[in-house]
């Protein structure tokens, strides 16, 4: 356009200009400048603000607690009715209830993590190898626990043999020479059966660990939610409410164990299944309007 | 955890598992008469693909059950999926002492036999309903018809809720339409522009 506007007269060139005027308001600057100062504003708020979001960036110290005000809450029957009747057809032992606890944390600091035995199993009860020395205390002890397999020379030819029945192994650390010497690495490693102190499968008191894996569920907290299987579907109400009457009495123990300045609260416990929506529990067993208990158990 | 409304709006399923086609209370031992005796247990079977005539089973399964569950959770049913696509598709329904009159009229047209399907105990009476080719609507027909389940109509607060939820749904339709011709005209819009620098070749279609 500038360049259009040197040809022509200076007399027109005025014309121009100011006809040019009510156009673009009351900036009377030439073009070329216009655009040049526009660039330079726009770069410099950019400059500005990488230094401001600082404050903002890191974000509120705890988990975001919704209100609940919103969300219906169920008693325990009623929930249990509607998750039966969306799991209808399905297996009653391979379909699993869920319990999510949510809780009232810092984003930051310790987290629970530890492991329950339910007082109605929810898995099949799993095998279990001890690898310790065969005529040992710890040897009876774990038999008299329930594990499968004990042993050490046995145990290792027969692993050698491929005959591997057993879905845990521990070793006791008195055998853990023997262990690493038969270098059974290659064949338990692949399917995580090879024990070690990392993954607490090296331990002094193993009758007690065996105890605790037959019946076991590990958990932890991720996300200020724990997230466990609570009871298979064919359970009844009242094994259910055992079973989750002893899950959060431990949860809140782990909480007041953390340590003294850590706060932990439950702040919503949610039943879910394997393939249904979460209901948010009320805390009552059942009301009036519920089925009787015996009607929502089995098939 | 899942964000709350997520939640909420999942738990509009709740309704589904009221209210619909199946949605009845089966004759229990304390209402059964003479003419239609109590329900006790169904079992359902059918194949796993839907060629030979599945179709209307495995809908029924997905459909009726939840309802007649959610109505009647103490009457156990279950379901097998079998990989035989010859094989049955059929409803096994079984009685409190003795089957209705109705349910007789009915097996008799087309007798099936049921492998999968669990044996009557002394004081049951089995039927077996050959549901092969149906639709699940004609399937919860029969059994409505020779069970006499009683419907479920739901509360007038159960209606008002379906009736948002339909406006919701016929609203989302014509959004949708609304949303798509919008986003189809910002991309005519770009291509035009791109077109004219240049970049595209033109006669390619979008």
């Amino acid at each position: 356009m500038s360049s259009f506007g040197s040809v022509l007269p200076r007399t027109a060139r005025g014309i121009l200009s100011s006809c040019r005027v009510p156009l673009r308001g009351p900036s009377i600057a030439p073009v070329l400048s216009n655009f040049q100062q526009v660039r330079g504003l726009k770069s410099k708020p950019k400059g500005k603000g990488k230094e401001q979001p600082s404050k903002s960036r890191r974000g509120p110290q705890t988990f975001r607690q919704k209100d609940l005000k919103a969300m219906p809450q169920f008693t325990l029957c009623d929930a249990m009715r509607y998750i039966r009747a969306i799991e209808v057809g399905r297996e009653p032992t391979v379909r699993k209830y869920e319990l999510h606890i949510r809780l009232k944390t810092k984003r930051d600091g310790p987290v629970i993590r530890n492991m329950i035995r339910f007082p109605h199993a929810v898995q099949t009860e799993s095998r279990i190898c001890v690898i310790c020395p065969p005529d040992s205390k710890h040897a009876k002890e774990a038999l008299a626990a329930g594990a499968v397999l004990v042993g050490e020379q046995e145990v290792f030819d027969l692993v050698k043999a491929g005959k591997i029945e057993f879905d845990r192994c521990l070793a006791h650390p008195d055998s853990l020479p023997a262990l690493n010497k038969a270098a059974l690495g290659r064949v338990l490693g692949p399917r995580g059966l090879m024990p070690s102190a990392k993954t607490g499968t090296v331990v002094e008191n193993v009758a007690e660990r065996v105890e605790m894996l037959r019946g076991g569920t590990v958990y932890r907290e991720r996300d200020a939610v724990i997230r466990l299987p609570i009871g298979q579907l064919g359970f009844s109400p009242e094994e259910l409410r055992d079973n989750m009457r002893v899950t959060i009495d431990q949860i809140k123990k782990d909480a007041s164990g953390l340590t003294d300045r850590v706060n932990k609260e439950i702040y919503e416990v949610v039943l879910s299944s394997t393939n249904g929506p979460g209901f948010s529990l009320n805390g009552e067993f059942r009301t009036d309007d519920s089925p009787e208990t015996s009607a929502l158990k089995g098939v | 955890m899942v964000n709350l409304m997520k939640r909420l709006r999942k738990l509009q399923t709740l309704l589904d598992t009221r209210l619909g086609t199946g949605a009845a209370v089966l004759p229990s031992i304390a209402s059964a008469s003479k003419e239609f005796p109590a329900v006790t247990r169904l079992h359902l079977t059918y194949a796993q693909r839907l060629e030979g005539g599945h179709q209307g089973a495995r809908h029924f399964w997905r459909k009726c059950l939840p309802r007649l569950k959610y109505h009647n959770p103490g009457v156990p049913m279950t379901v097998q999926q079998t990989t035989d696509q010859q094989g049955p598709a059929a409803l096994s329904i079984y009685f409190a002492e003795k089957a209705s009159e109705a349910a007789k009229v009915v097996a008799n047209q087309k007798k099936v036999q049921d492998s999968h399907a669990p044996a009557a105990d002394t004081n049951e009476e089995a039927i077996v309903l050959n549901i092969k080719d149906f639709t699940y609507q004609q399937i919860w027909d029969r059994v409505q018809a020779i069970t006499n389940a009683q419907q479920v109509s739901g509360t007038a607060e159960d209606k008002e809720q379906l009736k948002r939820w339909k406006d919701i749904q016929d609203k989302s339709g014509a959004d949708r339409q609304r949303v798509n011709a919008l986003r189809q005209a910002k991309k005519d819009q770009e291509r035009m522009l791109a077109v004219a620098r240049g970049e595209v070749d033109k006669t390619k279609q979008v």
